[in-house]
């Protein structure tokens, strides 16, 4: 292994309240289309009713049989069928997959199957605590399923790191490749909006409809929920037969604001996702960049930034920008490019901002060559 | 495949075994172990199961507990570095923690408040969203590195220490601190006597009548470095991170699988990435859990891939201490080396057949300067550290 070998993007599954697989992301990104359902969340005051990006994964079933879902939570079944449409689209040979490495990044972790055993107990005593519902509350539970379900024995990590969680998490998969680790990494991001996290968001944000999000509005908080899952399947250039782009670097620390190393020139993705305080902070750091931000389309969640590195990888391959989403962002104070517009450069980066003033940073790169030319058709 | 060799510069620890690493050897080495019902907490369960709690230890109110443990293990490991927080801000230092439960956005009371149909109070949930354990040791030193809260269960702490290493190794920062830290609350107690794996007497890991895990809590934390660190600050390598393995079983979430092939996997990694050779390992710090499972599948690879090499688990003393016990047990594995004897095996008395090896029954002297750390964790992660003497 070359130490300075690139790792390149051969296969993304995506899952989130824009559809389900790539065309469905591709199609939302193009038409800068998005339309938030709702969710019902019982509060102390009766039943509220919230906006909400919800996935759906009853495409499951075309790679999972029925009966083996049975005991396997909503967190999990996101994260498999992101995996799977991944593997698909990638069109890795099952004879592969007992030596993927795999890396799951979740900032709050299966909430549902947690609450689910908390009420196991609460409502019948300590003695009728659910077991299934504590084997799976378990943080690392979907990457366990994944690797039963696919056989995969490589090496297999969990991180739960809130909004870094995907950069972090992405630094870790390009480790793994570099050092010899794993030929591949099925790299996932995943989140659910569980009743017990809808409530506090509910608690946590500014209540009120506000749709559309428009996260480049920095003066008003307009975040809306989501949850899904987006996977990426990493492979060394020397391994891989096709791919996207190149997953150039991912990043976390936490200098000042002036300290990010933000590559130039290129587009930046922000992780911007509607959220008043983090807005302004978005905006100090992207002062006179070239920016896109497309969350309106999956929502306020930690994994996020898997689907700006998904959104990116589809702008890198072909080459012009998708329009920004939640159109009001003329007092920015940054260039965001229109729709059709040229990638402008050889890299994207997805920047991610977190509390405590630490940021992640994920730096996609343009294939050249074969790799490059093996097309990958959106 | 094989790396630089790791400079460990400091090491910090708390469990019930004692709250820092030499008070924690001492009753290793004396035999001491004082399992007792949960103090911290009340459970409707009619038969207490024991578990070793860090009884003394109180964590300030806006931190969670486990936090607080990493806090208090990372200003050990720092201390005993000689680091101060100067040259700390002089490097690019990053944070690897691993835990179950400190990352976990779910608190009794606060469940109980909102199931109950009332408004309950948030101040548990900013609690938890303050409380990353990789951001509360990064805030407390004003480290600019990168940072990761790891979750693979109870080999999180191994994983953490391995994945640290691969950071300085890249170049991604000069040092680090890592390790692992877990709390012991109801949720966890009642959730593992639920899956029928605890005992309700003091655990006896690898004994042929033993019947399940005592949980504990604590913390561990190690100061990683580099040669230039070390090079350009004076400071000396108490120890070696010389390898690190990991693999999954792929077969069950909470039983690991029959064959070992995962652990095997790992052993096998760890020690090509650390350039050791089997024979040269002195002493295995096991994962010895004590549930019937775990200790046969352990115990047969350690008599398939290191016959004859002496091991042993600490479990005894500090109970299973889930997302922290592999970095619990990388420090006592270090420390064990430097003095060059390890503890007994507390708990085990009766040889099982099933299994074919028997761990140390007494304070052993070993000889060698390499030794391995393993974590079997549910999941199906198997992870393995292998240190080296300085």
């Amino acid at each position: 292994m070359n130490g300075t070998e690139r790792i390149v993007i051969e296969g993304i599954g995506v899952v989130g309240g824009f559809g389900c697989g790539i065309s469905d992301l591709s199609r939302a990104l193009t038409e800068a289309a998005f339309s938030p359902g709702t969710f019902d969340l019982s509060t102390g005051s009766g039943t509220v009713r919230i906006p909400a990006f919800q996935a759906d994964d009853s495409r499951l079933v075309e790679f999972i049989p029925v009966r083996t879902l049975r005991r396997i939570d909503r967190f999990s079944r996101l994260a498999l069928l992101g995996s799977h449409l991944a593997l698909a689209d990638a069109e890795l040979p099952e004879a592969e997959r007992s030596r993927l490495g795999i890396i799951i990044a979740s900032g709050y972790g299966p909430t549902g199957i947690t609450y689910a055993f908390l009420k196991s107990f609460i409502n019948d005593g300590d003695i009728c605590a659910s077991p299934t519902y504590f084997a799976n509350s378990v943080h690392n539970s979907a990457a366990a399923h994944i690797s039963i379900q696919l056989g995969a024995m490589g090496p297999n990590l969990t991180v739960t790191h809130f909004h870094l969680s995907v950069p972090s998490a992405l630094a870790t998969a390009r480790l793994w490749l570099a050092e010899g680790k794993a030929q591949r990494v099925l790299f996932g991001a995943v989140d659910e909006l569980s009743e017990l996290i809808g409530y506090v968001r509910y608690r946590t944000r500014d209540a009120g409809p506000a749709v559309p999000m428009t996260p480049l509005r920095t003066e008003m908080e307009t975040s809306i929920p989501g949850e899904g899952a987006a996977f990426l399947l990493l492979a060394r250039e020397s391994a891989a037969r096709c791919g996207y782009c190149a997953l150039d670097a991912s990043t976390t620390g936490c200098p000042p604001i002036s300290g990010i190393p933000l590559p130039e020139p290129g587009l930046l993705v922000l992780g911007a996702d509607g959220c008043r305080e983090s807005g302004r902070r978005y905006a100090a750091v992207a002062q006179n960049a070239r920016v896109a931000c497309y969350t309106p389309l999956y929502g306020s969640m930690p994994a996020g930034p898997a689907f700006d590195a998904a959104a990116a990888a589809l702008m890198l391959k072909g080459g012009r920008v998708f329009p920004s989403p939640g159109a009001d962002f003329r007092d920015f104070p940054a260039t965001v490019p229109a729709g059709g517009d040229p990638v402008g450069g050889d890299r994207i980066s997805c920047l991610t901002l977190a509390g405590d003033e630490a940021y992640g940073l994920t730096t996609l790169g343009k294939l050249s060559g074969t790799t490059g030319e093996c097309a990958k058709e959106e | 495949m094989s790396g630089a060799p790791i400079a460990i510069t400091g090491m910090g620890c708390i469990c019930a075994a004692g709250g820092n690493l030499s008070d924690s050897m001492e009753a290793l080495l004396r035999g001491e172990r004082h399992p007792a019902p949960p103090m911290r907490f009340a459970s409707d369960h009619p038969i207490p199961h024991p578990v070793f709690e860090a009884v003394g230890f109180e964590e300030p109110p806006d931190l969670l507990r486990t936090s607080a443990f990493a806090l208090h293990a990372a200003r050990e490991a720092v201390a005993d570095a000689g680091l101060d927080r100067k040259t700390l801000g002089s490097l690019r230092v990053g944070v690897c923690v691993g835990t179950t439960v400190g990352a976990v956005m779910s608190e009794e009371t606060f469940c109980r408040g909102y199931l109950a149909g009332g408004v309950p109070d948030m101040a548990p949930i900013h609690r938890i969203l303050r409380s990353n354990p990789a951001d509360v040791i990064a805030r407390e030193f004003d480290l600019s590195g990168p940072r990761q809260t790891v979750v693979t269960a109870c080999s999180s702490g191994t994983d953490a220490v391995g994945i640290a290493g691969s950071w300085i190794r890249a170049g991604l920062c000069d040092a680090a601190i890592a390790g692992g830290a877990d709390e012991l609350g109801r949720i966890t107690y009642i959730g593992f006597i639920s899956l029928m794996i605890t005992d309700d007497s003091p655990c006896k890991p690898f004994d042929r009548h033993r019947k399940g895990l005592n949980l504990g809590e604590g913390a561990a934390m190690l100061v990683l470095a580099s040669e230039r660190v070390l090079r350009r600050s004076g400071i000396r390598a108490r120890s070696f991170l010389l390898g690190y393995g990991s693999a999954s079983d792929a077969y069950h979430l909470t039983a690991p699988r029959p064959d070992g092939a995962g652990l095997r996997s790992a052993i096998t990694e760890a020690l090509a990435t650390g350039g050791v050779s089997s024979a040269s390992v002195a002493f295995v710090n096991a994962h010895g859990t004590g549930t019937p499972d775990n200790d046969r599948v352990e115990g047969r690879v350690l008599h398939d891939i290191l016959p004859g090499v002496p091991f042993l688990s600490t479990k005894g003393y500090t109970g299973h201490t889930l997302g922290a016990a592999g970095a619990i047990e990388a420090v006592f594995t270090a420390a064990c080396l430097e003095i060059g004897k390890i503890p007994a095996n507390a708990g085990f008395e009766t040889p099982d057949p099933e299994i074919g090896v028997t761990p140390v029954r007494e304070v052993t002297t070993v000889e060698g300067t390499v030794a391995l750390s393993e974590s079997l964790a549910f999941g199906g992660n198997n992870s393995v550290v292998v240190l080296g003497k300085a």
